[in-house]
């Protein structure tokens, strides 16, 4: 009775603010347009050179030859370079490598000289080339512009005359579950160059470096073939040889085969692959030398034992680490979901498993690692699920928790899986705590998304006895993801160390990861005098295993001191990334090694001149830079279609070369949510105000 | 009779518990929906106060500070039309999140000659919509250098289709947001002007 006196006041107060909030909100949203289809993430991409129509004047064919003896492979590149107009020019073609390759010999051949390439550090390569440029001399040069990617420059080519670029690398031969396998990339794929690399003039130059025209596919009929030759004597009975993207002719002898393209000719549009077997048992061939200026190199190829010997796969304790910082939020952070709840899929009863996440802060899942039961497995996968990327990245403490190992000496398998983008800080610090505080946990980096800082982590995971593994983005990420976790639950011999009695062996890895089936590891080792014997041991199903190989038998190759200057050169950049050498020293011990080793690396080019001028002054030169052919199965259109479009677009501009650029997102979308919120509450609110009138009633 | 009564009461009980139950439930949803919404903007604007504040650091010290602690971000110029009575603050650090919080500045192959401003349509490139040709807009980097433009075009592409000369011949700005101004979702159209450097 009272309360029907004195009407709420609290109420009506709620009432008001509420048609208030009702009516602002429908004015602020204005009129919704239906929805409309999802786009590509829009991420800024430059196609820095973007499409050609104009057949170039320079034609170019390529003849690659490739030996393999043993496992290494020496590849001769042979680049035609035929002028076709009546004016002198320069022609420059990018083209890529394996990314172990080394690159020792540049010759160019006019007419009927020969010149022999020099190795010289690289600003002064240039200096010669355009010198000899400048002066009508005939020259060529050889530079990297990431381990696996080249271009070659060829200046003053006479009208109608064909300049011959020869060049030489060798690389190891991949072996992989008993299959050996050689790779010859023929083609760069037009590059995404992330934009946030792109921050000052310097990284914009190196960006217009490593990209080149593409062809348009009117003209790329006939441009750049590719003739392509392998002897295979890789000192057992080769069987199964096969190319996938090419067909074939394949010739053999017992313990030899040469393989060549049946067409003779193929478009230069797709990379060029060869796999074989070995008949019977996996031979344990694997002891290559070499002497090189008064040091031997050696080169050992370490096979796991048969995985009939290996027990049961003991149980595991897997950390999964996962980045959900800003730079993840949107694909990466999806894909770093995914890939997790998919890991979470892979457990079993008797394994245990914790989740960490860490942005500028972190959480564990759990306060210790908890057996893999259904209901801590959902548990985690709804964890995975609702991560968001928010904030800066702070792995340290993230990497110190993962690290914190509450049963050193237990006998479960200890793995710790990083999911990051690899955007991280402090790097010597983290690389100083996997150092001190490893223990039997080993330490696997997962990069995600498409601009990993893949030194860094190749690093980290070298430091933590695991491996490196780059998935990209969305449906690619899964299966990387299935291919690393399923040779990660394969370990075959762990605690492996190797032991050299004679003189001491430099080797490189420094820290042996572990050996999983069906990989075998590939040390390189240098020291004064090889000799005695070199002994490798480790766990294998609980028991002690050990090898030995006697040094003294090693086969002698001559390609040996070459992949371990490459080698150690992927070890300086790493150390450069980690920050534990500064830039100048990386620098300068790379371009120590790469004159000492004749090897072409990013402080170090191949120049060659021809003493001889031969355009006559007054002739003017002109630079082409020759077109790429598109890899198969990329379509033309889709990636440069744009750019017409974009022409229609800004018609003032269409004759000159045009830049295209992506356009970010722009929008929160917020309005609607906020709609259809406040609505729920406006709802909510009138019931309950409807029901008290009604009492009061 | 005693239970008759009993039973009758909790039944009404039940009855009058139902609706309050379901006006709790509109409440809750209605608040999961509308706060994380309205936290946006409100993260937009309150960062902006953040960002003013970073920025007349910068301006100050000729260094970049964090305008907070956990940030990726940092000012690094002011963006104002005068027209439309805009001053927003530009962060560097492009990428989604950055422009969570003002208009971002995204890298360009020809860096110093053509700058990509972008933000979002919802919150600082709001005022995009009035923009028009021959509007001024004036940039104040952290160098205390201010640069003046004039829009030349107001354009509405899809994302993925727009394209500059790749030589250009004066310094450029390009603005670019979502569009339409009132849709309710993502799309590929973007709202683009282009301004020239006139001063």
């Amino acid at each position: 009775m009272r309360r029907m006196v004195n009407p709420p006041a609290p109420d009506r107060f709620l009432l008001t603010l509420l048609i208030g909030l009702f009516f602002a909100s429908l004015a602020w949203t204005g009129a919704l347009h239906a929805e409309e289809p999802e786009p590509r993430e829009g991420g800024l991409m430059l196609k820095a050179k973007g499409s050609t129509t104009q057949v170039p004047a320079v034609r170019l064919g390529t003849d690659i030859k490739a030996e393999v003896s043993g496992q290494v492979a020496r590849v001769t590149v042979t680049q035609a370079f035929r002028n076709t107009s009546d004016e002198w020019m320069e022609a420059t073609y990018l083209y890529p490598l394996p990314d172990n390759g080394a690159v020792d010999t540049l010759r160019m051949v006019v007419g009927e000289r020969i010149i022999i390439g020099r190795i010289k550090p690289r600003e002064e390569a240039r200096q010669i080339y355009e010198e000899a440029m400048e002066s009508g001399k005939k020259a060529g040069l050889v530079e990297q512009f990431r381990p696996n990617m080249f271009r070659n420059s060829v200046a003053n080519i006479g009208p109608g005359e064909t300049v011959l670029v020869q060049i030489e690398f060798q690389a190891p031969v991949e072996q992989v579950e008993g299959r050996y396998s050689l790779r010859v990339p023929l083609v760069v794929g037009p590059r995404y160059i992330p934009p946030h690399t792109l921050t000052t003039a310097a990284a914009a130059k190196i960006a217009q470096a490593m990209t080149a025209p593409v062809a348009d596919p009117s003209i790329s009929d006939g441009l750049n073939p590719v003739s392509i030759s392998v002897a295979l004597a890789p000192g057992f009975e080769p069987v199964d040889i096969e190319s996938p993207y090419h067909s074939v002719a394949i010739t053999r002898t017992a313990l030899t085969a040469s393989v060549t393209l049946d067409k003779g000719e193929v478009p230069a549009n797709r990379d060029f692959v060869l796999h074989w077997g070995a008949k019977g048992e996996v031979p344990q061939l694997g002891l290559f030398r070499q002497t090189y200026e008064g040091k031997d190199y050696v080169m050992a190829t370490l096979t796991p034992p048969a995985v009939a010997q290996v027990a049961k796969l003991p149980p595991r304790e897997m950390i999964f680490v996962i980045d959900n910082s800003g730079s993840m939020a949107g694909e990466s952070m999806e894909a770093a979901s995914k890939s997790l709840v998919y890991a979470l899929t892979t457990l079993r009863a008797v394994d245990r498993f914790n989740i960490i996440r860490f942005d500028d802060t972190m959480t564990m899942l759990f306060s210790d690692a908890v057996t893999a039961g259904p209901q801590n497995i959902a548990k985690g996968r709804r964890y995975a699920e609702s991560l968001r990327g928010e904030g800066g990245t702070e792995m340290l403490p993230a990497l110190r928790a993962a690290l914190r190992d509450s049963d050193p000496h237990g006998n479960r398998l200890r793995q710790i899986i990083f999911l990051t983008d690899g955007n991280l800080s402090n790097e010597r610090a983290m690389m100083a705590e996997i150092k001190s505080s490893l223990g039997r946990s080993r330490v696997f980096m997962v990069g995600i998304g498409s601009a990993p800082n893949t030194h860094l982590m190749r690093r980290m995971a070298e430091a933590g006895r695991g491996t490196f593994t780059h998935v990209g983005q969305d449906s690619e990420a899964i299966g990387e993801m299935r291919r690393m976790l399923g040779r990660l639950a394969k370990p075959v011999v762990t605690e492996l160390s190797v032991n050299v009695e004679g003189s001491p062996l430099d080797l490189t890895p420094a820290i042996l990861p572990d050996l999983y089936a069906g990989e075998p590891l590939v040390l390189l080792g240098s020291t004064d005098r090889l000799r005695g014997k070199m002994t490798v041991s480790g766990m294998a199903g609980g028991k002690r295993w050990s090898t030995t190989l006697d040094l003294a038998r090693a086969q002698e190759s001559p390609s040996i001191a070459r992949l371990w200057a490459r080698r150690k050169i992927s070890d300086i950049e790493a150390q450069r990334w980690s920050y534990q050498i500064d830039a100048e020293d990386a620098d300068a011990k790379v371009e120590t090694l790469g004159m000492a080793f004749h090897i072409v690396t990013d402080r170090t080019s191949l120049v060659a001149v021809d003493e001889t001028p031969s355009r006559p002054e007054g002739q003017r030169l002109t630079r082409e830079e020759l077109p790429l052919l598109l890899p198969a199965g990329w379509d033309f259109d889709h990636l440069f279609g744009q750019q017409m479009a974009a022409r229609h677009a800004a018609p003032d501009a269409a004759s000159e070369e045009q830049e295209q650029i992506d356009l970010p997102r722009g929008s929160l979308d917020y309005r609607m949510a906020l709609l259809q919120g406040l609505l729920l509450v406006v709802l909510g609110l009138a019931l309950l105000l409807w029901r008290r009138w009604m009492r009061f009633a | 009779m005693n239970e008759t009564i009993s039973r009758g009461a909790g039944g009404r009980g039940w009855r009058r518990a139902l609706p309050q139950l379901f006006a709790a439930a509109l409440l809750l949803g209605g608040a999961a929906l509308a706060i994380p919404a309205a936290w946006m903007p409100a993260k937009a604007a309150l960062a902006q106060v953040l960002l003013e504040r970073n920025f007349e650091a910068n301006l100050a010290t000729g260094h970049n500070h964090r305008p907070w602690p956990w940030a990726d971000i940092s000012a690094s110029a002011r963006l104002t039309v005068d027209r439309l009575g805009v001053s927003d603050i530009v962060l560097s650090g492009a990428s989604g999140e950055a422009m969570a919080f003002g208009p971002a500045e995204f890298p360009t192959r020809q860096h110093g000659r053509l700058k990509l401003l972008a933000a979002h349509r919802d919150s600082h490139f709001a005022w995009m919509r009035k923009l028009k040709v021959g509007d001024r807009i004036e940039l104040e980097g952290v160098d205390g250098f201010t640069t003046q433009y004039e829009v030349t075009r107001m354009e509405t592409v899809e994302w993925d289709r727009f394209a500059v000369p790749a030589q250009l011949h004066r310094e450029t700005l390009v603005l670019a947001t979502c569009y339409p101004f009132d849709a309710s979702g993502p799309g590929p159209l973007r709202r683009i002007a282009i301004a020239e450097r006139i001063a």
